[in-house]
């Protein structure tokens, strides 16, 4: 049948700013809300205002089913005019929530080893997937947790207190400011003395990585896994109107059955996709 | 009494030529897929007519991304005809939509006169659809689409070859992308055509000032939404005078209220787009509000309200404020 979603009335609890430009939003809804499975998305707009027109795509971040409604957690980044439209709303203020929708991460069978590379808000879905059920239950085999978190600058590490003390913890930031000095990609191809593996340490066959974050990190991903058979899951951003499926706004590039370039919807098909199944645009955008 | 209850129940179905609507709602293709998205929202029974995506003869990949950007009011969209192609629709998305009790139209699309008219006659055969809308409008494509619909001559062209294709109703969907477009209306009509669907989308374009980069991968796209709404009603208004064929009007509906404007300057019905994506129970909204509006008026019936503009018999001239 249809996969579980739902277009409900949600109020906002909390609406708290936690890093220049980062807000982390609380929103009660009612306990029919069908509950994400981490990777998946909701679609958030405002009841009041007629502008912006459209919802805005964001991650779940976290989700909790109490006796009498839910609560949903949301970690963005103001960005545009949704998003600032978003973050100027107050605790009180109704917000309609369409989800969860898509496609989220899978942990296949014989996994022992999990790798987080998150850059910026790209934490917000990855977080959710490791306070899950997905990582505890299933084998009963302990999974190795380790997760990689990049940022422009030290006060942009936002969702840090969601990872501290959950998982083998390695932080960079592109100025230096905190931990390594450069890409969170560079940080998982060399190790670092909290994180003794390096990308050459994994063990294929028992190892998954999970990745959110910006296009060039995305990009750096594919590159950087080019050479290495560890198995890759990405979620993906793009713009979308209607998030169902419908509008076909949001579409990547994928290597079609036949080899040939085609479209997939990120909303429906994804928005997590086989890190080697995309194609990506060359940076010229040729 | 029965005036009294007719009042309450008021009667809402509308003919467009041979094709019997139990409503004036219908969806406007590209903006409600192949009505599977939907169906967890809204009883696609109560619809008017479903119209799905835009059907191709081969499969078409579509625009690269990024496709769409919101804009004030208003959203840009440069798709690009992406579908599955019409055998696979039928195929694959027909068994699903001929489960419902909802007139399905095929919006098809062609690179030439030839593919309209290949892709009419593959449509021509299968079972559960009702009509077909002609897409002589899409501004994002390369070839066909509104290379047709911006000159009477090709549009009539177009029709007279599905025509002799398929005796389904035929409707065809205008660009206002022209100077006038009363004069594509009459040539479809003459063509043909059953009746029009108008307005497409608008082509515009944005820019992002800090890439100094379009928005869109296509450069520039269709605009759809409320900020089209007022030249959509002009035109819908200016066509019904211009043809004697029924007129569907589209354009920036998201509220019933706004649907009652083109109902009332003569649109036989009305399909709903953009306001699909932010309200997934768009259409049953607005088909509620209208019910609503006749009772509240003690309008028994649909047809008393479709035409019934009143405007000032010293106004000749449209745009002219006074």
């Amino acid at each position: 049948m249809y996969e579980k979603h739902a277009m409900m009335t949600g109020e906002i609890i909390e609406n708290r700013r936690v890093a220049p430009d980062h807000f982390e939003m609380t929103i009660r809804l009612p306990r029919s809300f069908p509950s994400p499975s981490p990777g998946q998305f909701v679609m958030i707009r405002r009841v009041q205002p007629e502008e912006p027109l459209l919802a805005r795509p964001l991650s779940v971040f976290g989700f909790q089913r109490h006796k009498d409604n839910t609560n949903l957690q949301l970690l963005y980044r103001v960005i545009g005019r949704g998003t600032k439209s978003l973050s100027c709303s107050k605790p009180g203020d109704e917000l309609s929530v369409l989800g969860p929708l898509g496609r989220g991460f899978t942990i296949p069978i014989g996994i022992k080893q999990v790798i987080f590379i998150a850059g910026g808000v790209g934490v917000a879905p990855l977080a959710f997937l490791l306070h899950s059920g997905l990582l505890s239950s299933g084998t009963g085999q302990e999974i190795q947790k380790n997760f990689y978190l990049g940022a422009q600058r030290a006060e942009l590490l936002a969702g840090l207190d969601r990872l501290e003390g959950f998982c083998e913890l390695g932080i960079c930031t592109d100025d230096g400011s905190r931990g390594y000095h450069g890409p969170v990609t560079g940080l998982f191809e060399s190790g670092t003395k909290l994180l003794k593996h390096n990308i050459g340490g994994y063990d294929p066959e028992e190892t998954m990585v999970y990745a959110c974050g910006p296009t060039a990190m995305i990009r750096a991903m594919g590159h950087l896994l080019n050479e290495n058979p560890i198995r890759c899951q990405v979620s993906l951003e793009e713009r979308m109107a209607c998030g169902l499926g419908a509008c076909l706004g949001c579409a990547v590039a994928v290597r079609g059955e036949s080899g040939k370039r085609e479209y997939r919807r990120v909303c429906k098909d994804g928005p997590v996709f086989d890190l080697r199944e995309i194609v990506f645009a060359s940076p010229t955008g040729k | 009494m029965d005036e009294q209850a007719s009042f309450n129940t008021p009667r809402l179905a509308v003919a467009i030529g041979r094709l019997e609507l139990k409503n004036p709602v219908m969806t406007a293709s590209g903006t409600f897929g192949y009505g599977e998205e939907y169906a967890p929202f809204i009883d696609l029974n109560r619809l008017g007519a479903v119209v799905v995506k835009g059907l191709s003869l081969e499969r078409r990949a579509g625009n690269p991304p990024p496709r769409i950007m919101e804009t004030p009011a208003g959203m840009l969209n440069a798709v690009g005809l992406q579908n599955i192609g019409v055998r696979a629709f039928i195929a694959e998305k027909l068994p699903f939509l001929r489960q419902y009790d909802v007139p399905v139209i095929a919006n098809i699309f062609g690179e030439t006169v030839d593919e309209y008219r290949h892709v009419a006659q593959i449509l021509n055969g299968a079972a559960g659809i009702h009509g077909i809308e002609i897409n002589i409008s899409c501004p994002n494509v390369k070839k066909g689409g509104i290379a047709f619909g911006a000159c009477p001559e090709a549009a009539a062209e177009v029709i007279r070859n599905v025509r002799s294709e398929t005796d389904l109703p035929l409707i065809v969907k205008l660009t206002p992308n022209v100077t006038d477009i009363r004069e594509v209306a009459q040539a479809a009509e003459a063509g043909g055509a059953d009746a029009l669907s108008l307005i497409n989308t608008l082509t515009g374009m944005s820019v992002d000032i800090e890439l100094r980069r379009p928005h869109l991968a296509n450069i520039t796209g269709g605009l759809s939404g409320p900020a089209i709404r007022p030249i959509a009603l002009r035109m819908v208004w200016q066509v019904v005078q211009a043809v004697k064929i029924p007129v569907i009007g589209i354009g920036g509906i998201v509220t019933a209220s706004d649907a009652l404007e083109f109902l009332i300057v003569g649109a036989r019905a009305i399909e709903i787009g953009t306001a699909n994506f932010i309200r997934p129970a768009a259409t049953m909204e607005i088909l509620d509000g209208i019910k609503e509006y006749l009772i509240c008026h003690r309008i028994g019936n649909i047809a008393e309200l479709i035409g019934s503009l009143v405007t000032n018999p010293d106004t000749e001239n449209e745009g002219e404020i006074g």
